[in-house]
């Protein structure tokens, strides 16, 4: 098999790796918005019960949730798809990180932002979604891209609950081919290929966020 | 099948043996990031043209999963002659895949050093090695003892991808526990636990450290 | 005959603690509409924490807080309407940096008063024009000079037709030379009816236009008189002590 072959061998599980991918999105999103808001908005008991539901998701290794969600849940009656499964627990992993960002976002900004929206009598959701929010948007960015990348690298994960993804097919095309060289150096190519954008881009919107270097140490 | 948690406490034992070598992998892993990731930020500030390799090689470190940096490590590197332990290849691969992240945290810690400090140390005729050991390290290390905290919980959390190459961790023995038994809740619960309090327990420890290092540089 | 008239804000025996520090205390305070009352004091005398209690920024522990007639709960019942009667400037201005200028004086319009957005920026380019930029509209925050963008934060209150404006130490973060552009502003606003209710250390601005000057101490109100009575012959010693370092 010639190197072009094998990337084209490969790159048809790349339709599973992005499924995955959106359907880890439909967790991550909502859950990083949802947990980060209202851990900005909850004190005492409340906002120690929504820190530990996203430190559980945060803190279990992400390898680990999935297998657990994959064999454990079953005994317990509940059986989800393997593409359920691997969207989930990628999903919320990457959502726990994200929840960080949205809520160090939301605390960065001037506590006066808030008080002129309330002082213009506007109601507090209405403040958070037209003053906190956008304002905040800006500062997430970066973090998001970067907890995206892990998503996408994170998928690799669901060739081990037998999805055919991008990872699983170049498995089988080293067993047909017995070119672990080739097809594994292809595998790395081809996720390089998804992800290098998405590197780069994170790279800028870094640079347009944080202040700018104290000093160019040449070393 | 109903879970038993008879025989999931009686395969705790088993698995406690596998902590050894999860926290043996994760120390040596933690150490070999640095020190590739320090040379790879140092390589990085000797010339332009090393800066841009250097940042490309990152970059491509940081757009593959690790779970394909470890196959291939364990599969190419016995076809190229280069016969290893699965647990060496397993401390390798995450070595290099944290040291892309732990660069990217020696640049900002050393970002935020002021340039009159290489100056200054050039101009009293130290030479190249001692203004990184005396002068940028030093200060550098106040700078990133929190995320370097932080990165290496998350080397601890990658280290059950040693399972998929067969090296005898947790995640490992409680997968070998499962195909011998032919359940696999029991034991999954079980690591979960262990990796969630371990996580926990050491995450808090570094945000400990960070507070007392906050605290320290204020005097 | 003045018994019946409500007054627009009036405040009895208020008190408020920052967790055990007592903040204010029993402060009684009536302001009539159309009233411009000064509030001044040394830093930390709780002056901030006064007008912010009035539009209930901060809650106060003790006392009644009446607001054009209506009583305004301790539990914050309806807060939103009762702060679209009362506008408030700030000391750092504010304004919403993601917005452009026109839009910071047109949001609460439309999404609290449910206003047309046509109409709403009518308004708004109204009373820009009475804080005398109009031109700026189409600009942000961050491309105006402080005293500008003070001026946006008064429009931005005015534009919701508020019954009192509170004014929180609305020129100190200002460079000298643009302190008089909104003192100027806030004289003409005055010259216009409208309820002012303003902590300043601008003591020309108080004798101008204030028709009570309040003098505020450890979170009490030590004294309150007319410009000239405050200023010509104050009768508490702390008062004369205050006067002594500031004028
Ligand atoms: N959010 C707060 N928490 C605790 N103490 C506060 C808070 N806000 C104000 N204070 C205290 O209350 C006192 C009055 O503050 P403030 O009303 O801001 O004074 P002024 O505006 O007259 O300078 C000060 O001693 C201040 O330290
Ligand atoms: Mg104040």
């Amino acid at each position: 098999m010639t190197f072009p072959n094998i990337l084209a061998g490969i790159f048809e599980g790349f339709g599973v790796t992005a499924t995955v991918t959106f359907y880890g999105m439909l967790y991550a999103v909502p859950f990083a918005f949802g947990a980060g808001i209202l851990q900005h908005f909850t004190r005492g008991w409340a906002r120690l019960a929504v820190t530990a539901v996203i430190e559980f998701w945060r803190s279990s290794p992400v390898i680990i949730t999935l297998f657990v969600m994959y064999y454990t849940l079953p005994s317990f009656g509940l059986t989800l798809s393997g593409m359920t499964v691997g969207a989930m627990a990628l999903g919320l992993n990457i959502g726990g990180y994200g929840s960080q960002a949205v809520r160090a976002a939301l605390q960065s900004l001037d506590k006066g932002q808030v008080e002129a929206g309330l002082a213009l009598g506007l109601r507090r959701w209405e403040v958070l979604g037209l003053v906190e929010l956008p304002q905040a948007f800006t500062a997430m960015l970066p973090s998001f891209v970067n907890q995206f990348i892990q998503l996408v690298k994170g998928t690799a994960l669901v060739s081990l609950i037998t999805l055919t993804d991008m990872t699983f097919r170049a498995k089988e095309l080293s067993q047909l081919s017995y070119d672990p060289v080739g097809t594994y150096t292809g595998l790395l190519v081809a996720y390089f290929i998804v992800c290098y954008p998405a590197t780069i881009l994170g790279r800028m919107l870094e640079r347009r966020v944080s202040t700018p270097a104290r000093g160019l140490h040449d070393l | 099948m109903t879970f038993d948690v008879d025989f999931a406490l009686s395969t705790l034992p088993f698995i406690l043996k596998g902590l050894f070598t999860t926290l043996w992998v994760t120390v040596a892993s933690a150490l070999g990031a640095s020190i590739l990731g320090f040379v790879f930020e140092v390589l990085r500030r000797t010339s332009r043209v090393m800066g841009l390799l250097m940042r490309f090689v990152i970059d491509a470190i940081r757009s593959t999963p690790v779970l394909v940096q470890l196959y291939f490590l364990y599969f190419v590197l016995p076809f190229w002659g280069v016969v290893l332990p699965a647990l060496v290849v397993g401390v390798i691969g995450l070595s290099v895949y944290y040291s892309g992240y732990l660069a990217e945290v020696f640049k900002a810690g050393i970002d935020a050093i002021p340039r009159g400090q290489t100056e200054a140390a050039k101009a009293i005729g130290l030479t190249r090695l001692d203004v990184i050991a005396f002068v940028i390290a030093p200060q550098m290390l106040r700078n990133i003892a929190a995320p370097m905290g932080n990165y290496f919980v998350s080397i601890l959390k990658a280290t059950p991808y040693l399972a998929v190459i067969a090296v005898p961790e947790m995640l490992g023995s409680a997968l070998d526990i499962g195909s011998r038994t032919f359940r696999y809740a029991e034991p999954m619960l079980v690591v979960g636990a262990i990796f969630l309090v371990l996580a926990v327990a050491i995450g808090q420890g570094v945000r400990w450290l960070e507070l007392r290092l906050l605290a320290s540089a204020k005097r | 005959m003045t018994e019946t008239v409500i007054p627009a804000v009036s405040l009895q025996g208020v008190t408020k603690k920052y967790g055990t520090f007592q903040a204010l205390t029993n402060v009684s305070l009536t302001v009539a509409k159309g009233e411009r009352v000064v509030i001044c004091g040394p830093s930390g005398s709780g002056k901030s924490t006064l007008i912010r209690c009035i539009n209930q920024l901060e809650r106060h522990d003790g006392g009644k807080i009446i607001v054009d007639g209506a009583e305004i709960g301790a539990h914050g019942t309806r807060l939103p309407e009762l702060r679209r009667e009362v506008g408030m400037v700030f000391q750092h201005f504010n304004l919403f940096p993601h917005l452009t200028v026109l839009r910071n004086c047109t949001l609460a319009l439309t999404r609290a008063r449910k206003m047309p957005r046509a109409k709403a920026e009518e308004i708004a380019h109204h009373y820009l024009a009475r804080v005398r930029i109009p031109e700026q509209a189409d600009k942000f925050p961050s491309q105006l000079s402080g005293g500008q963008q003070q001026r946006v934060a008064i429009a931005r209150a005015l534009c919701m037709n508020p019954q009192v404006i509170l004014f929180d130490e609305p020129t100190s973060a200002l460079d000298p030379e643009m302190i008089k552009e909104v003192l100027d502003v806030m004289i003409d606003l005055a010259q216009g009816q409208m309820t002012m209710i303003c902590v300043t250390h601008e003591m020309g601005f108080a004798r101008k236009v204030a028709d009570r000057v309040v003098f505020m101490d450890r979170g009490e109100i030590v004294e309150a008189a007319p410009p000239e009575d405050f200023f010509n012959s104050p009768q508490n010693e702390r008062t004369r002590l205050f006067l002594g370092q500031i004028l």
